[in-house]
């Protein structure tokens, strides 16, 4: 993974310096909380309905069990003893206190991390694959380009206050397992006519009250042409991009209101003017960058079938919870998050403790962060499986729920956030409730349930199988739930099924909706796949069905 | 008298801002660029004999300037509010890809924690928000004394590292 040098550890010193004097600046009196915000925000503190909120940047996902370890003291010593992964690969903690947060950064940067523009109107941090390196249908590994894009993007000067957020995803396979096509620019690895590397650019996807699935703007760039490309669009988007209305500013809107047509020109004629500058990356360059990512020194070993002689617990984990390496003997383990009775995406300082031990002594000492609020152990022999699931077991991070209904999407809602309408975690809950039976859920395949308590949608409901949405009635929390919805692939929104749903029949609603899918479904047909091929109508007609 | 910073120092300023401030008996002033370009147009100035300068607002279109620039003393930029980021992008199509010389002056809503990635962009003079204090954003100059962006001042080249591998694997 890339490491630090005296450069990188400098920035991240002195910007932790730089957030000390601010705060200490608010603290003193001498900023307001107006002129203190935009400050904090670049440093990922929200101000929250119980706390702060500290989010911190995990880069393209990629953790080393020492990090893992600092941000597990940190939960202990700052926090509640825990932690909670988001959507973009980033970790939050939900009850720090403003006047540790220095301290907490200067920890932080102890092992090469920060909360660097997590929030505020800036580049976030670059999101990848999180089988990035060793998914076997991937073109190239996108995390030296993710890394390139963080050092370019960290403190920039020219676009530290653009109209609104900028989120960059990048990935090196045709599934995409990043939303690309959802963030304000996805970058998709590919080859060009002779073989070289280069990517498709996406602009002007996103969530939130506009959903929009990016376009293409340039089918393909070369990848030394990566950082002026992004800097021409940047650019544009920072004259261009709409300051009057907070709801109107992301990408998405001007790429709309210009049409790809018009916005591409633009992008392309200040490309022009500075394609050949200093931002063009050498050959030198990348492969430096690349050399941080090599493949591990792979043992030789042949593929075996772990499950044979085991009992039918390993069993289904080996199924759902891992996933295909491309080197053979090897295996990726996916770490469930998602056990019934926690809010998704959490997790306890012993956990990520235990899990950085786990992580040294049975795969290659890193771990990943996916999108979908679950860890990975990405390089695991698979004579060494039933260990590892023995090991997640005992920590209760072996539920085997991968991909299925309960490996839900979720965002932290009414309970923590001071802008929902609505509970997310308990609606969680009250699925995890009402769906206990494994081989209901097994039987049911593919389903991916994304939640969010209001429509900025942190839980990316549009895109989920099931979305659902909280919206408030009255004062009441009520749920309106869509259907359809996907951003791996062949990317859609997904249809809304009829008016909202009390919050005490969201579980029901969906075990019709499920009804409806076993009824018509054809063989091997996956959820999305059957809503794609009838349509929204008969789930429709099931939820709203008078009382049959 | 106004103070401001220009070239890390603290300095007496003695243009005038037509528009904001009284303007009669002003020997250097300040115009809104559709004043500027009239003028240079051959139009009568708002303050007959006085030296004059532009500044310019986030929708401005600093191209306009393109034929003025190696006579033009000084542009300000203006930052109704902090938020304002396209200045930020003026500045730079000015010095880098205009190569304009002269004093490059971010006013308005500018505070001590802006100005080190202004002067990254290229700006050398700063008119700071009211009540903000001088000498503290002087220091906050310095604030970082490494970068990964090409751009205004002595800091380091992002590409300097590969060149002389200045990566110390650690
Ligand atoms: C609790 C504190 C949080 C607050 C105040 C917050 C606030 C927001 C807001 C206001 C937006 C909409 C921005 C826009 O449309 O321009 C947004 C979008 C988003 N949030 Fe959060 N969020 C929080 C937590 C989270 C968490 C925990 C996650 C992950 C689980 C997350 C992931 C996202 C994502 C992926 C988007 C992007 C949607 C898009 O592309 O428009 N956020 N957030
Ligand atoms: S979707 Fe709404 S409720 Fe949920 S975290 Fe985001 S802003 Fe808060």
């Amino acid at each position: 993974m890339y490491r630090y040098d005296n450069i990188d550890q400098t920035l991240v010193a002195e910007r932790v310096a730089q957030f000390r004097d601010q705060t200490r600046r608010f603290l003193a009196g001498e900023l307001s909380e107006d002129e203190f915000k935009p400050l904090r925000l670049r440093n990922g503190l929200y101000i929250q309905t119980h706390a702060p909120m500290l989010r911190v940047a995990i880069p393209y996902g990629l953790l080393s069990s020492r990090q893992l370890r600092m941000l597990a003291h940190l939960a202990r010593k700052y926090d509640r003893d825990y932690g909670h992964f988001t959507t973009r690969q980033n970790l939050q903690y939900n009850w720090p206190k403003l006047e540790d947060v220095p301290d907490m950064l200067a920890d932080l940067a102890t092992v090469e991390m920060h909360a660097i523009q997590t929030s505020g109107n800036c580049i976030r941090n670059t999101t990848a694959d999180h089988f990035a390196g060793i998914a076997p249908d991937e073109v190239d590994d996108p995390r030296p380009y993710c890394e390139i894009i963080r050092q370019w993007s960290t403190v920039h000067p020219e676009f530290n206050y653009l109209p609104r957020k900028f989120k960059i995803a990048v990935t090196g396979s045709p599934a995409d397992r990043a939303a690309s096509e959802v963030h304000d620019i996805g970058l998709h690895l590919k080859r060009g006519p002779d073989g070289e590397i280069g990517f498709e650019v996406l602009v002007g996807g996103g969530l939130g009250r506009t959903p929009i699935i990016g376009k293409v703007i340039c089918d393909f760039l070369p990848r030394e042409h990566l950082l002026s490309y992004l800097e021409a669009i940047l650019r544009i988007y920072n004259q261009e991009g709409r300051r009057d209305n907070i709801y109107k500013a992301r990408i998405k809107i001007l790429v709309k209101a210009l049409g790809i047509e018009a916005f591409r020109e633009a992008v392309e004629a200040e490309w022009a003017l500075i394609r050949d500058s200093g931002l063009k990356l050498e050959v030198a360059e990348i492969e430096r960058m690349r050399s941080f990512f090599v493949p591990l020194p792979y043992e030789t070993l042949a593929d075996i079938d772990p499950t044979t002689g085991r009992e039918p617990a390993f069993v289904a984990w080996y199924r759902h919870n891992t996933r295909a390496h491309k080197v053979p003997g090897y295996r990726a383990v996916i770490v469930s998050l998602k056990a019934p009775d926690i809010a998704p995406g959490d997790i306890t300082a012993t956990q990520m403790d235990e899990l950085a031990d786990l992580a040294d002594r049975l795969s290659s000492g890193q771990l990943r962060a996916t999108h979908d609020q679950n860890l990975i152990l990405a390089e695991v022999r698979q004579q060494d499986l039933y260990e590892v699931w023995q090991g997640l077991v005992a920590l209760t991070l072996a539920t085997p729920n991968i991909g299925t209904l309960t490996d839900m999407i979720c965002c932290p809602g009414l309970d923590f956030c001071s802008l929902a309408n609505a509970s997310s975690i308990s609606i969680a809950k009250q699925i995890n409730d009402r769906f206990t039976d494994v081989d209901y859920l097994y039987d049911l395949g593919h389903i991916e349930v994304k939640m969010s308590g209001c429509m900025n949608a942190c839980g990316h409901h549009h895109v989920g199988h099931i979305g659902i949405l909280g919206v408030d009635k009255r004062g009441e929390e009520w749920y309106q739930i869509t259907l359809g919805g996907s951003a791996s692939g062949i990317s859609s929104l997904g249809t809304v099924i009829g008016p909202s749903v009390s919050k005490a029949d969201v579980a029901e609603t969906i075990a019709k909706i499920l009804d409806v899918y076993v009824a018509e479904r054809q063989e091997e047909e996956s959820f999305l796949d059957a809503f794609r091929r009838i349509g929204v109508q008969p789930f429709s007609e099931r939820v709203y069905a008078a009382n049959h | 008298m106004r103070q401001i910073i220009k070239d890390r120092q603290v300095v007496a300023d003695d243009w005038t801002y037509v528009g904001k401030e009284e303007a009669a008996g002003a020997t250097r002033v300040v115009l809104p660029l559709a004043d500027y370009l009239a003028v240079r147009a051959g139009g009568e100035s708002p303050v007959p004999g006085a030296q004059v300068a532009v500044s310019l607002l986030p929708a401005d279109d600093e191209q306009a300037l393109k034929p003025y620039l190696a006579d033009l003393p000084l542009i300000v930029v203006e930052f109704p509010s902090t938020a304002e980021g396209r200045g930020y992008t003026q500045a730079r199509l000015l010095r880098e890809r205009m190569g304009f010389q002269g004093e490059l002056r971010a006013a308005g809503g500018v505070r001590l924690d802006q100005v080190f990635l202004l002067a990254r962009c290229g700006f050398n003079a700063f008119d700071l928000a009211v009540g903000e204090k001088l000498e503290p954003a002087i220091a906050e100059l310095e604030r970082f004394s490494v970068a990964y962006q090409d751009g205004a001042g002595p800091l380091t080249h992002p590409r300097r590292r590969y060149d002389t591998g200045a990566s110390s694997a650690r």
